[in-house]
């Protein structure tokens, strides 16, 4: 029997919190819409998702190709440069796809860096004909496709990682050749992990707002976000948001039943890491191309174009209050990890001592804020909250409570872990798992209490996977753009928000700073995190 | 006023719906015996453990500690605040402690009884002096099981609860370990439980052994009785020391017994429960019952011949078909080949008539 205690209660809280924007996004169907959504209907609404389909098809097959092979010659490859592209090719997680797309345009406009390029190689021409003109669709799916790929590219390395030397040696022993225990062992178990990575790009795909709206690509996010700020219709953009949602929450399944089966590909006692096989001289030139091609495009091509920016245009490093961006990142930074990772350990400490399954199932449907895009998530953040204040005002006279949620930090906080809320529950859980429930049962019997064990075994054991967790939550909220531009404060600008204000506005030389600084600082977390994981490792 | 050191009364243990045991009644009446609870795995016997330790709730009955109810259908005191220790079978150490401070986590312990125990003494004891720095990850499941066996003797509990204490340590420094700790027990007059699979194990260390088959406690005995007495045919099998050949109770008033088997002829001893002259009876006959005597006539057809180190076990056939176990020292010089005649001393004389 369930007890209804403090961990209940929480939990309960956090499951409401988490469940709001879609319960928003279904309960629009049961309310007025502008005559927007028959207009759509017939005209758009079909443009939307064939786009956001297209997109998403070209998207999974380029990252496919790219984490593959990268993640393949890593792992199974020693050759020069090959411990340094393993950390490198997870770099261009720090370049978000908008700012892939600021870099394309940037790249290939008329006497845009390559024009620049060929005057300073070639001398003065009129290159711009012969320069092709990469934008629209394949722009965007260029730049999603090289901001993503690293998904499927650690997931299937670690899989590769934890592929046991045993099986690569049973099938050499059955007669099996290199490309034939490749094909028939190596890349079947890899499969899970491979698909739980392209069903991540997935839903970063199908949620991608910034990307698609700078490319003027309508997809069914820029629907979203047109529906409620060119024609202020919350519910509309809440009944796009239902279409969005069933791909994502497919996407969702098919990720997590994934993961479950790559657990069972997890290697058990015996296990022996695969012996790389080294490669010198001529063999070492294809991986070493495909691997530093790989490198140069997905992340040193954005990073030298918008620090060549910034040395041209110089005067724009005067105009942007870079301290206060600063500033303003590290504010939402500190308290949304701080505020997620301590309500995550508090519901996992209550899940583990509790052992109640509706607690367990109330904490399950808490991480599926995740697979809620950001644009969705400020909408329905916003439907609801109008609506409990309208409710409010309207039944007991309360004062309009608006301004606590919408464009406040407080209420971006709340959206944040809203989204976040997985990732940090996630993690902690999984160290937990490690911990047996004997040990708290040992330190029970050894006459330490329940507050006790927690501080005393639980909270060192885990307080390494919490730093790692503070590093991933911050470098989403850093790269964090739609829910960021939708419920920040009145000119509370972050990297992201004021990189995005300036490319809407044509001054792409000036959305170069704040762009290179959200990518600094993401390089340094995926370093620290990294880095991290690896120590862990050892 | 009950005066027993250790009680249980009624004790029904659950954990599933097979995994439970029923209606145990047991008690430990002087401080620092050893008993330990015998059984196949999967019978419940961990969830006696547990539930003596308060990590789960006993079902019914009650379970007392020197006239404390520590659990019962009213009462159910909390696992810190029983002064019990329990050694898992599982790795329990704490993960991010080096084995020296998991050790020490047993000292802290705030109401811990005034016995004295040496750390030194304990880690020279376990021999656990060369992983002390160690964190429990890097070593062995058997350093892990001494490491946990120290943590809670370093704990001073009023009662020790060992779950498997030996089942992962190497069978070359398992009996000595076993005599090492059973003599420290001893000497601290530490009142201890031992949940066991391995019957040479729970005879060893342990005063009085419980054995536990199909959810009951079947015997609960001095370790010498519960194997030369069996109180039912169940734990017999249990023990898996012999088979039960079937005789006739020929005389069982005289002070030596005799029984008749229609091919081994005569079998004297005592028998362990009456039964009328005339009546049939299944007789358990152990490997040690027989004894080889080439000179003998009576012959029986040797169909199997194991090598144990010290000593073989001949297995012969009788004209009826049963099949009889009989252990011979492996210095005997004269092995016996399969369908060769082996010879059996004969009268056969028994201890114990384990009859039923």
């Amino acid at each position: 029997m369930t007890k209804y205690n403090i961990w209940f209660f929480g939990s309960l809280i956090v499951a409401a919190v988490v469940a709001m924007p879609i319960i928003t996004v279904f309960s629009s169907f049961f309310t007025e819409t502008s005559s927007y959504i028959f207009i759509l209907k017939e005209t758009f609404l079909i443009d939307y998702i064939f786009n956001s389909i297209t997109v998403l098809f070209f998207v999974v097959l380029l990252t496919l190709i790219l984490g593959i092979f990268s993640a393949y010659f890593v792992s199974f490859y020693d050759f020069p440069l090959s411990k340094f592209f393993s950390w490198a090719l997870i770099l261009s997680f720090a370049v978000p796809g908008y700012i892939y797309a600021f870099s394309i345009i940037a790249f290939f406009e008329n006497y845009g860096t390559a024009f620049s390029l060929l005057t300073f190689f070639l001398g003065e021409n009129n290159y711009n004909p012969i320069i092709p003109k990469i934008d629209g669709l394949i722009g965007a799916i260029l730049s999603i496709s090289f901001s993503l790929f690293p998904y499927v590219y650690v997931l299937t390395r670690a899989s590769f990682y934890y592929q046991s030397n045993n099986y690569i040696e049973v099938g050499k022993n059955l007669g099996l050749s290199s490309r034939e225990t490749f094909f028939r062992i190596i890349l079947p178990s890899a499969r899970p992990a491979i698909i739980a990575g392209l069903a991540l790009v997935s839903m970063e795909c199908l949620s991608d707002f910034g990307t698609v709206s700078f490319f003027s690509v309508n997809t069914l996010t820029t629907g979203i976000y047109n529906s409620w700020l060119s024609f202020d219709d919350l519910n509309t953009a809440n009944q796009i948001s239902f279409i969005l949602l069933i791909f994502i929450l497919l996407l969702f399944s098919i990720e997590i039943y994934s993961r479950k089966e790559a657990r069972y590909h997890q290697p058990g006692r015996g296990f022996k890491p695969i012996t790389k096989i080294k490669l010198t001289g001529k063999k070492s030139i294809i991986p070493i191309f495909i691997c530093s091609l790989i490198f140069l495009l997905s992340f040193i091509f954005p990073v030298s174009q918008m620090i060549y920016w910034t040395i041209k245009f110089p005067k724009y490093i005067q105009d942007i209050d870079i301290i206060k961006i600063n500033l303003n990142t590290l504010i939402l930074v500190g308290i949304a990890s701080a505020f997620i990772v301590i309500i995550s350990l508090f519901i996992n400490y209550g899940s583990r001592i509790s052992k109640s399954k509706i607690l367990d199932y109330l904490t399950n449907f808490s991480i599926s804020g995740y697979a809620i895009p950001g644009v969705i998530l400020a909408v329905a953040f916003i439907t609801f909250f109008s609506n409990l204040s309208d409710f409010l005002s309207h039944f007991f006279n309360f004062k309009s409570i608006k301004g606590l949620f919408i464009g406040s930090i407080f209420g971006l906080i709340l959206a944040y872990f809203i989204r976040f809320f997985s990732l940090s529950f996630n993690g902690i859980r999984s160290s937990y798992e490690k911990i047996n429930n004997s040990i708290d049962e040992s330190a029970y019997l050894l006459g330490y209490s329940k507050f006790n064990t927690f501080f005393k075994i639980h909270v060192p054991y885990l307080s390494t996977n919490v730093i790692l967790i503070v590093l991933l939550i911050s470098l989403e909220v850093i790269k964090e753009l739609p829910m960021t531009m939708i419920l920040r404060p009145f000119n509370f600008e972050t990297f992201a928000t004021q990189a995005y204000i300036y490319a809407s506005q044509d001054l792409l030389e000036a959305a170069a700073l704040p762009s290179l600084f959200l990518i600094f600082w993401a390089t340094i977390l995926i370093l620290l995190s990294s880095r991290y994981i690896l120590s862990k490792k050892n | 006023m009950s005066k027993n050191f250790f009680e249980i009364q009624n004790g029904y243990f659950t954990a599933s719906e097979t995994n439970k045991v029923n209606n145990v009644n047991f008690t430990i009446k002087k401080q620092g015996e050893i008993v330990s609870l015998l059984g196949p795995s999967g019978i419940g016997k961990t969830t006696i453990l547990r539930t003596i330790a308060g990590l789960q709730k006993l079902s019914a009955g009650k379970i007392k500690l020197r006239d404390t109810i520590l659990a019962s259908d009213e009462i159910n005191i909390e696992p810190e605040n029983r002064n019990i220790a329990l050694s898992f079978q599982d790795n329990s150490l704490f993960p991010n402690y080096k084995v020296i401070d998991n050790i020490n986590f047993g000292e802290k312990r705030l109401n811990g009884n005034n016995s004295k125990i040496d750390v030194k003494e304990i880690i020279k004891l376990l021999r656990i002096e060369p992983i002390l720095e160690k964190f429990p990850h890097q070593i062995s499941a058997g350093e892990a099981q001494r490491v946990s066996l120290a943590r809670s003797l370093m704990s001073k509990p009023d009662l020790l609860l060992l779950d498997e204490p030996f089942s992962n340590i190497d069978q070359s420094l398992k009996e000595e370990i076993q005599v090492s700790v059973k003599k420290l027990l001893k000497r601290i007059n530490l009142t201890t439980i031992i949940v066991t699979h391995d019957s040479y194990e729970a005879f060893s260390m342990a005063d009085k052994c419980g054995i536990i088959l199909d959810q009951e406690l079947k015997q609960f005995d001095v370790p010498y009785n519960v194997h030369h007495e069996p109180n039912s045919i169940d734990v017999a099998n249990f023990l898996n020391k012999g088979i039960f050949i079937d005789v006739q109770v020929v005389d069982s008033e005289c002070a030596v017994h005799r029984l008749r088997h229609e091919e081994l002829g005569e079998i004297r001893g005592k028998l362990s429960n009456s039964f009328p002259s005339g009546s049939k009876v299944k007789l358990l006959l152990q490997p040690e019952d027989l004894i080889h005597d080439d000179q003998s006539k009576l012959k029986l057809e040797v169909v199997d011949r194991k090598f144990r180190g010290t000593n073989f076990i001949y297995t012969l056939k009788t004209k009826k078909g049963e099949h009889l176990p009989v252990f011979v020292h492996s210095h005997h010089i004269h092995q016996h080949e399969k369908s060769e005649q082996f010879g059996v001393k004969s009268p056969i004389y028994i201890d114990h008539l384990v009859c039923f």
